[in-house]
């Protein structure tokens, strides 16, 4: 069951190849404000798939669950690309002066931004996210290379602590996610306050590390690989997906009606603008791809564990991610809703090399993590 | 004898009985069922159980639920009492959505729990015949049955029973249908009506407490008890006594600007304001109806129903005293009373006050009428 050598993917390497270049252009030619809406936007899309990935693993530990182990080595890879997401990170720190109000010039001038220049302005806002950055990898070094080590060592002992570590874990991921979505999208609209925004991002990574897991499950099983990985294991992520695009229209639902209730003018704005020409038509569509769309798809007992049903709610989840993270950066710039080269070229750099990262993490160690005692109580898993 | 429910084959192990379910099942001699003493993986695909109708049943409800909220709260808030509430259009659907979600949550729970109960387990039925068997107690602990049950036809227990011992059955027994009890008797109903008596009279008195008596007890009443100024009573909050505040010097309430004239010869002067039309005329009809007529009468003769009452002799306004009463003096009386009248600048506005002016011209005309009146009438 050893894990199998990637074979070389000249056209993923191109298409990264050619974002990179189109990223580049991108940097010497359009408005910096929209380069550093694009780079934001996929720096959160794949700390969101990263620390997604961790929180599954961790939620494994947390709550002893037996038929996720079958499958774990898979989110356990993806949460390797909080790797990569360090220096793009560190890089998208270059947008905090230039998008973010709280941490420009006229913030002085600005009575209310003035009184948190400590919190929104530039020093402690980097502070925070290396401080988030290095806590990806602390979860990942003590979650994910225990794992792999376990593969040789077959000593539980590596369960015993992750099972100590992940309710430490599960605070900090609350706390991580809190931060992204509070400083990296809220404070786009530092006017703007939502308390349960940190909520609305969990549901969003939540459902994306589901799907992208999902999805690499059955591309490796297409390949013959995961033996033993059953439709009952692929009836409990339908399940979680299906779950979980409920939990997301809940909680998107309720911050837009308080919001829309209350009608404050620096509440509501942050709708309005949303909900106007070009938006409004993205707005609807976004309810009908996150929520409405993959509940009809999931609703059937069969529909959850059904692989080609599986593969299409899960493409279809990933990208009603992608569409909510643009949708929460872009309406920032004002105007329209952009979409040109310089979109599709960061698409195909970050999008591109994500896949390229994961497809040589999936060669790490086991496909399953053999030296887990309770491998065999997984595989046995049925509803 | 009775006719029989099923025929029960027991077994020593799950794979026994697991081995022993497809040579069963192909000879179609009825209902295929087991009874184990612990779920078994995979049995349900073996026996080729029909797969539960209640998730359809739920679905199907729940978006029943979903479409009765919204219908009804759009019925109510756009289309039979249209209210704008907290600046929001009478039609918002944002507003429903709420309800739609708890009503949607209401109908799939009953219909999962009472389908349950009620169209798949058969309540009120409580005794499933196989728990009268003699295998039962070996079936809770270690033995597996496997059932052939009739199903609309009778069964054939002779060869059920041959079918059963091919397959590998230890033991087998039959078990009869059971007499089935008429399900409503007296005795139901009677107990019926008396559980709807008892919860009734339990809801009462449930009500009569939340109503009546929880508001007064000590945490509500807090409420009533706190410290506030009451209306025309005294406090000790204020250095005067008195609770209520009096308006600041020089206050003039809206539309209640005061009187130029200090009295009755000075107001002599002052002109209507008012155009007469109809909408005037009426206006001062009204008013004088309602707060002139009872002293002076309806035709402005001073003989209005109270006066027998009160003793008093309001003014004829028909007299040629007051006929010859330039506008602004009978508007002075109106405003600030006279003799006994009372004061009438509360109760009617200073439009109402120069419409009933208008009006008592018109009573005094009517009454007084010439012939050139008549003609001005006739020619109209």
């Amino acid at each position: 069951m050893s894990g199998k050598q990637t074979s070389p993917s000249p056209a993923l390497w191109g298409a990264f190849l050619l974002g990179g270049a189109g990223v580049l252009a991108a940097f010497a030619l359009v408005p910096r404000e929209r380069f550093w809406a694009n780079w934001v936007l996929w720096f959160v899309l794949m700390a969101t798939l990263g620390f997604g990935s961790l929180f599954i693993v961790a939620l494994e530990h947390l709550v002893n669950a037996r038929w996720s182990v079958a499958i774990r080595r898979i989110p356990e890879r993806i949460a390797t690309l909080l790797i990569p997401v360090v220096p793009v990170g560190l890089v998208a720190l270059g947008a905090v002066p230039v998008l973010y109000p709280g941490a420009r010039p006229e913030a002085a001038h600005h009575k209310i931004l003035a009184g948190k220049a400590f919190w929104l302005g530039t020093p402690f806002f980097s502070a925070r996210t290396v401080i988030a950055l290095a806590l990806g990898l602390l979860g990942l070094y003590l979650l994910v290379r225990g794992s792999l080590a376990q593969d040789q060592s077959r000593d539980p002992a590596f369960n015993l602590r992750a099972r100590k570590f992940a309710p430490a874990y599960m605070a900090i991921f609350a706390l991580v996610t809190t931060l992204l979505a509070f400083d990296w999208i809220s404070g786009l609209t530092p006017e703007w306050y939502s308390d349960i925004f940190g909520v609305y991002l969990f549901a969003g990574s939540f459902l994306c590390a589901l799907s992208v897991s999902s999805l690499w499950i059955l591309s490796l099983k297409g390949e013959g690989r995961l033996e033993g990985v059953r439709g009952d294991h692929l009836y409990n992520l339908g399940g979680f997906i299906f779950a979980f695009t409920v939990f997301w229209a809940y909680i998107g639902f309720a911050q837009y009606m308080l919001m829309w209730y209350a009608n404050m003018p620096e509440e509501v704005i942050w709708y309005k603008i949303r909900l106007q020409g070009a938006w409004h038509v993205l707005t609807v569509l976004l309810a009908a791809v996150h929520f409405v769309i993959p509940f009809f798809l999931l609703v059937t007992r069969d529909a959850k564990g059904e692989p080609k049903n599986l593969r299409r709610a899960a493409v279809l989840m990933l990208g009603a991610h992608l569409l909510d993270m643009y949708w929460l950066v872009f309406p920032n710039l004002g105007g329209r809703p952009l979409f040109s080269w310089p979109e599709l070229s960061f698409a195909l750099c970050f999008g591109g090399g994500s896949l390229l990262w994961m497809r040589a993490s999936m060669s790490r160690g086991e496909d399953m993590p053999v030296g887990d005692p309770f491998l065999r109580e997984g595989l046995e898993f049925r509803l | 004898m009775a006719e029989t429910f099923a025929v029960l084959g027991l077994f020593d192990s799950a794979d026994a009985l697991a081995k022993a379910i497809p040579g069963v099942r192909d000879r179609k001699l009825g209902r295929l069922e087991a009874y184990t003493p612990y779920p078994i993986h995979g049995i349900d695909e073996a026996l080729g159980l029909r797969r539960s109708p209640l998730g359809g049943m739920v679905l199907v409800m729940g978006i029943l639920g979903a479409l009765t909220a919204f219908g009804f709260q759009y019925w109510i808030s756009a289309v039979d009492y249209p209210i704008v509430t907290g600046g929001k259009a009478p039609w918002s659907w944002e507003a429903f959505i709420p309800i739609m979600f708890e009503v949607t949550v209401l109908f799939a729970t009953f219909t999962a729990g009472l389908g349950m109960l009620f169209l798949l387990n058969k309540l009120p039925f409580f005794g499933h015949p196989v728990l009268q068997s003699k295998a039962i107690s070996a079936i809770t602990r270690d033995r597996f049955a496997l059932a052939l049950e009739a199903e609309g036809a009778t069964l054939d227990p002779a060869a059920c029973e041959a079918a059963l011992r091919a397959a590998g059955a230890r033991e087998i027994e039959v078990v009869p249908a059971p007499e089935r009890a008429p399900f409503v008797t007296s005795d139901f109903v009677l107990r019926s009506l008396g559980g709807i008596f008892l919860a009734c009279a339990g809801a009462g008195v449930l009500m009569y407490w939340a109503v009546k008596l929880f508001p007064v007890l000590p945490p509500m009443s807090y409420m009533q008890n706190q410290p506030r100024l009451n209306a025309f009573k005294p406090s000790a909050f204020f250095k005067d006594g008195f609770g209520m505040r009096a308006p600041a010097p020089g206050t003039v309430a809206r539309g209640h600007l005061p009187l130029g004239a200090a009295t009755q010869e000075e107001a002599a002067g002052l002109a209507n304001p008012l155009p007469r039309t109809r909408e005037v005329f009426e206006m001062g009809k009204a008013a004088y109806h309602n707060r002139c007529e009872v002293c002076h009468g309806a035709l402005g003769k001073g003989q209005g129903s109270l006066t027998a009452a009160y003793g008093a002799k309001p003014a004829n306004l028909q007299a040629q005293q007051f006929r010859d009463y330039p506008d602004g003096k009978i508007y002075w009386a109106v405003t600030k009373g006279k003799n006994q009248m009372p004061a009438h600048d509360a109760d009617l506005s200073e439009t109402q006050r120069w419409a009933v002016v208008h009006y008592v011209r018109a009573l005094q005309r009517a009454q007084n009428a010439t012939d050139a009146d008549l003609q001005q009438a006739v020619r109209r």
